[in-house]
């Protein structure tokens, strides 16, 4: 049964252009369109869906790839660089190609901005493109009387390019039969399909989607952004650039109108009617927008005329239903993002309750601690190499001000290795703010901070990653809509080497490598007690296993010094006790080197080796827990001075 | 036309295009500020603003140019009702379109406006057809340098011009003492900083919200008005064109600030005037994107913006 429907569809699709000839009904032609359409929309998703950039100006890739065949392949257009009628075999290749270059100029600028102003941008592109092409058709260069360029025609202007060449096989007749057009455009939408649902289950696949979900948790767990989201721009518009050869080949002619904006939206919503990011859900969008455009809006016309004709009610006869169709795109587009915002074919998600760490889901069923299992195997061998001498990490004079707020002043710390260092301090003393500085997030004003002998002052948080250095967050920041599995599998994501056209082709050694990172992943799920939850969506977990997931996506990053912010905060004391076991467990078997921000004083007193108190951005005092809980400055600005009675009941201050 | 009179000349189109970008990036900066979603539907709301301007003029069986006492009667009349009409249907798309999903992801609004934006536009075309529409002449052009003045220059700066000014100015004051002095511009203020701590402290975050809307479809209004008096013809697809022109005047001066909206109106306003006249007006569009696309990406801030880090 499972392989059935696959099996149907193919030859469904196979079949449907002799049956409809033998029908006579005369639709190849039109259904070949629609398939451009789909090409264009699934690479669209790519960009939208996978990588979470709203692009509004995506025609202008279909414009490059259809320019692309247009100028290359058309007898007409006497420029010296080209007129020669290139072949379309090649020209397809090349359209993909200068495609994927114009995405990643395109993309280069909007690296630097996030979100609305991003889709500003590509906006701006998306009208500078038509522009640009219908005023390069006649460029005169005047210099003070001396015309260097005159009347040149680039890219012939408002008239467009006509004819383009068709493509040449031995026997196969392009010229006069929509077949082999249908064919030709079946064989190519479907390896795309295929290639985009490899890259989809790849390692970059995964990396848009982390990048989407949290771009600087992302960051944090070794995603390069940069990389990953101009990726995105150039493979989605390398797609749109082989549909917009074949289209110009298709229709023998092109002209800027075809590339306006509305083409932009109309594309947009294929992908969002259907499900941004569903591969299925974007081949279905783009079908019934494609049905509703060229079918139902004619054919209803004709029936609501037929109507009033019958009726007698005139108004009815003149109606034309083609003229709204603007209209019900727009509506089509309100009433998705209103009623369904996930698409069509979208996965449905539970509502989130409100609030974060003290709603419901934090005080839950007092569940049994987690069972944890041993430290896997593979982190001990990892960890069994390096040296094993002197501070890790080592932090000197550091210091950062947000405007007139000095958040850290002159702050040294040291974590030799292997050991747990707490650091403690009143709320807004700057912990947090020293994690950000660490790992890379916020740029120190002054100061010098090394990691095993090399500085990290300027480097990105992703290379931070790289070398070794993970960190949970105070609110915990997961791909919320991304499996658990998936969670632990993007904290690998540095540690693995595949490469775009490897996660295509998949070669052995990626298939290995896969395979072993997902073992990697699943048995640190199971060493924090969530192996029996891979499939679940992040944000579908109980809080407290959230807290641990985030902790299996820090170690999956191996590194040699992990950042804890406030692990236990908001925790049952059973779950709390649990979690410091783990803690002690990585620091014992992995050696591990532990920096931790930590309310619970029994956690803090408990495990720490040393412990550094923060307050107003200085380190007021350092040494062993006993020291700290009996220095007069830290009673004076954090313990309080019921601390020590109070030691002997339970909680620490909260 | 000597050089100088012809940047002359251009300076006052500028000017007067530049009061007009001004009054809609005024809309899109407001929005922005307080709820951070680009507004994409409101250079259609400019739009219709012509169109109902035109329609409330046919209402009051205006079909000429306006004489004495009916300039300061039918015309504020006219002005009134408009910027009522538009800042109703600026509430309207709000409560409909952006309201529902104020708890979403940002991108969600974003798609909305567009989609509301298209619907817009094709409301105007069915309305008025494809073919752009003649705006009758109801402002007295008076060409005053050479009837009032007696001066022969190729300049030609007309009463039309001064009317544009003459409204603008007083409207934007306007609006600056009730963002600064009264209690519901204070309420914007507050929530466009911190909406939730506005909330804490007892504004109505949604009331503010909604006057928002209605103070920039008010304005958006006017500046339709404005538009099809001064150039006395309309198409449905100007919006867009507009809108995009006027957003990006708000981006250049500073997204968020009222002052840097006004300010990169008129240098939108110079520059495109400029560009038709120094490169080519078929090039004029891409230019004013350039600038739009080298402003995000060099100076998200705009001019007069202020530093808002990111929230990490």
């Amino acid at each position: 049964m499972k392989r059935l429907g696959p099996a149907a569809l193919v030859v469904a699709l196979l079949a449907y252009p002799f049956v409809d000839r033998a029908v006579g009904l005369h639709t190849v032609h039109a259904v070949s369109d629609g398939m451009i359409y789909m090409l264009l929309a699934l690479g669209l998703n790519i960009v939208v869906g996978y990588a979470g950039l709203l692009d509004l100006g995506y025609a202008a890739f279909f414009a490059i790839g259809a320019y692309a065949m247009g100028l290359l392949n058309s007898p007409v257009l006497g420029s010296p660089l080209y007129g020669h009628a290139w072949s379309f075999w090649v020209c397809i290749w090349i359209a993909a190609a200068v495609s994927a270059l114009l995405g990643l100029v395109i993309g280069a600028p909007t690296l630097r901005v996030r979100g609305d102003y991003l889709a500003i941008i590509t906006l701006g592109f998306g009208e500078i493109i038509p522009v640009a092409i219908r005023n390069l058709g006649d460029v005169t260069i005047e210099i003070g009387g001396w015309r260097p360029i005159e009347r040149l025609n680039l890219t012939g202007g408002e008239n467009g390019v006509n004819p383009v060449g068709r493509p040449y096989l031995p026997g196969v007749p392009f010229e006069t039969d929509p077949m082999p057009w249908y064919f030709l455009i079946l064989v190519i939408g479907a390896l795309s399909i295929w290639a985009m649902s490899r890259l989809r289950d790849s390692r970059l696949g995964r990396a848009w989607m982390a990048i989407r979900e949290d771009e600087t948790a992302a960051d944090c767990t070794g995603v390069n952004p940069i990389s990953t989201k101009l990726l995105a721009f150039a493979l989605g518009a390398s797609f749109s650039g082989f549909a917009g050869s074949v289209y110009a080949a298709k229709l023998q002619a092109i002209t800027p109108g075809a590339f306006e904006f509305q083409v932009s939206i109309m594309l947009l919503c294929m992908v969002v009617l259907g499900g941004a990011g569903s591969l299925r859900g974007v081949v279905l969008g783009a079908m019934l927008i494609t049905i509703f455009d060229r079918v139902i809006l004619s054919q209803t016309t004709f029936l609501v005329r037929a109507i009033g004709r019958a009726t007698g009610v005139s108004a009815l006869t003149a109606v034309d239903l083609t003229l709204w169709r603007w209209f019900f795109f727009g509506l089509g587009l309100v009433l998705v993002m209103l009623l369904r915002p996930q698409g069509l074919a979208g996965r449905r998600v539970r509502p989130v309750a409100g609030g974060d760490a003290d709603d419901e889901t934090a005080v839950p069923e007092p569940s049994a601690p987690p069972r944890l299992a041993a430290v896997p195997e593979w982190l001990r061998t990892r960890a069994a190499g390096v040296d094993a001498s002197g501070a890790v990490l080592e932090v000197r004079g550091v210091t950062k001000s947000f405007g007139g707020v000095v958040a850290l002043n002159q702050v040294d710390l040291a974590v030799p290795r292997g050991a747990i260092i707490g650091l403690i301090g009143p709320n807004g003393a700057g912990k947090t703010t020293f994690f950000n500085v660490v790992t890379g997030l916020v740029r120190p004003d002054a100061g010098h901070i090394t990691f095993g002998g090399g500085s990290l002052v300027g480097l990105r948080p992703n290379a931070i990653v790289a070398r070794g250095i993970a960190r949970t967050f105070q609110s915990i920041r997961l791909f919320a809509h991304m499996s658990v599995l998936d969670n632990v599998l993007v904290g690998e994501h540095c540690r693995l080497e595949s490469s775009v056209a490897g996660a295509v082709v998949r070669p052995p050694s990626v298939v290995a490598e896969e395979r072993r990172a997902r073992e990697r992943a699943r048995s640190l799920l199971a060493f924090v007690g969530l192996a029996d939850k891979e499939e679940d969506l992040a944000r579908n977990l109980p809080y407290g296993d959230q807290r641990r997931l985030e902790i299996a996506r820090a170690l999956a990053t191996e590194p040699r010094l992990l950042l804890l912010d406030e692990p236990t905060a908001g925790m049952n004391p059973r779950e709390t006790e649990a979690l410091t076991e783990l803690i002690g467990l990585l620091r014992r078997e992995l050696t591990l080197s532990i920096l931790l921000i930590e309310h619970d004083m029994e956690v803090v007193m408990g495990i720490s080796d040393r412990i550094s108190v923060l307050d107003y951005g200085t380190r007021i005092a350092e040494g062993t827990p006993a020291e700290i809980q009996r220095h007069p400055r830290v009673i004076e600005a954090y313990l309080g001075t019921g601390y020590e009675a109070e030691a002997a009941g339970r909680s620490g201050p909260r | 036309m000597t050089w100088w009179e012809v940047l002359v000349q251009q300076t006052i189109n500028g000017l007067t295009r530049g009061a007009v970008f001004a009054l809609i990036a005024l809309g899109y900066t407001m929005v922005y500020g307080i709820i951070e979603l680009i507004n994409f539907a409101h250079g259609d709301v400019f739009m219709l603003g012509l169109f109902i301007s035109l329609a409330w003029f046919a209402l009051l069986g205006v079909t000429g140019a306006l004489t004495g006492w009916q300039l300061v009667t039918v015309l504020p009349l006219v002005f009134v009702l408009t910027m009522l009409t538009t800042a109703a249907l600026n509430v309207a798309i709000d409560r409909v379109a952006y309201r529902p999903l104020r708890r979403s992801s940002r991108l969600a609004p974003l798609i909305t406006a567009i989609g509301v934006s298209f619907m817009l536009e094709n409301v105007a075309l069915l309305w008025k057809g494809p073919a752009p529409i003649a705006y009758p002449d109801v402002f007295p052009s008076v060409d005053i340098l050479r009837e009032w003045f007696g001066v022969d220059s190729a300049i030609f700066f007309t009463t039309k011009d001064v009317f544009v000014i003459v409204v603008t100015i007083p409207l934007m004051i306007a609006l600056t003492y009730f963002v600064r002095r009264t209690r519901w511009g204070k309420a914007m203020r507050a929530t466009a900083q911190d909406r939730e701590t506005a909330q804490a402290m007892g504004i109505n975050v949604e009331r503010t919200i909604l006057v928002t809307f209605l103070v920039g479809g008010a304005l958006a209004g006017a500046a339709g008005l404005i538009q099809g008096m001064y150039y006395n013809i309309g198409m449905w697809w100007m919006g867009y064109q507009a809108g995009l022109r006027a957003f990006t005047a708000a981006v250049l001066g500073g997204i968020g600030s009222m002052g840097g909206a006004a300010l990169g109106g008129l240098v939108i306003g110079f520059l495109s005037a400029w560009s038709d006249q120094y490169i080519s007006a078929r090039w004029t569009n891409a230019i004013v994107f350039s600038i739009l696309i080298v402003v995000l990406v060099f100076r998200p801030r705009g001019l007069l913006g202020e530093r808002t880090p990111d929230k990490a």
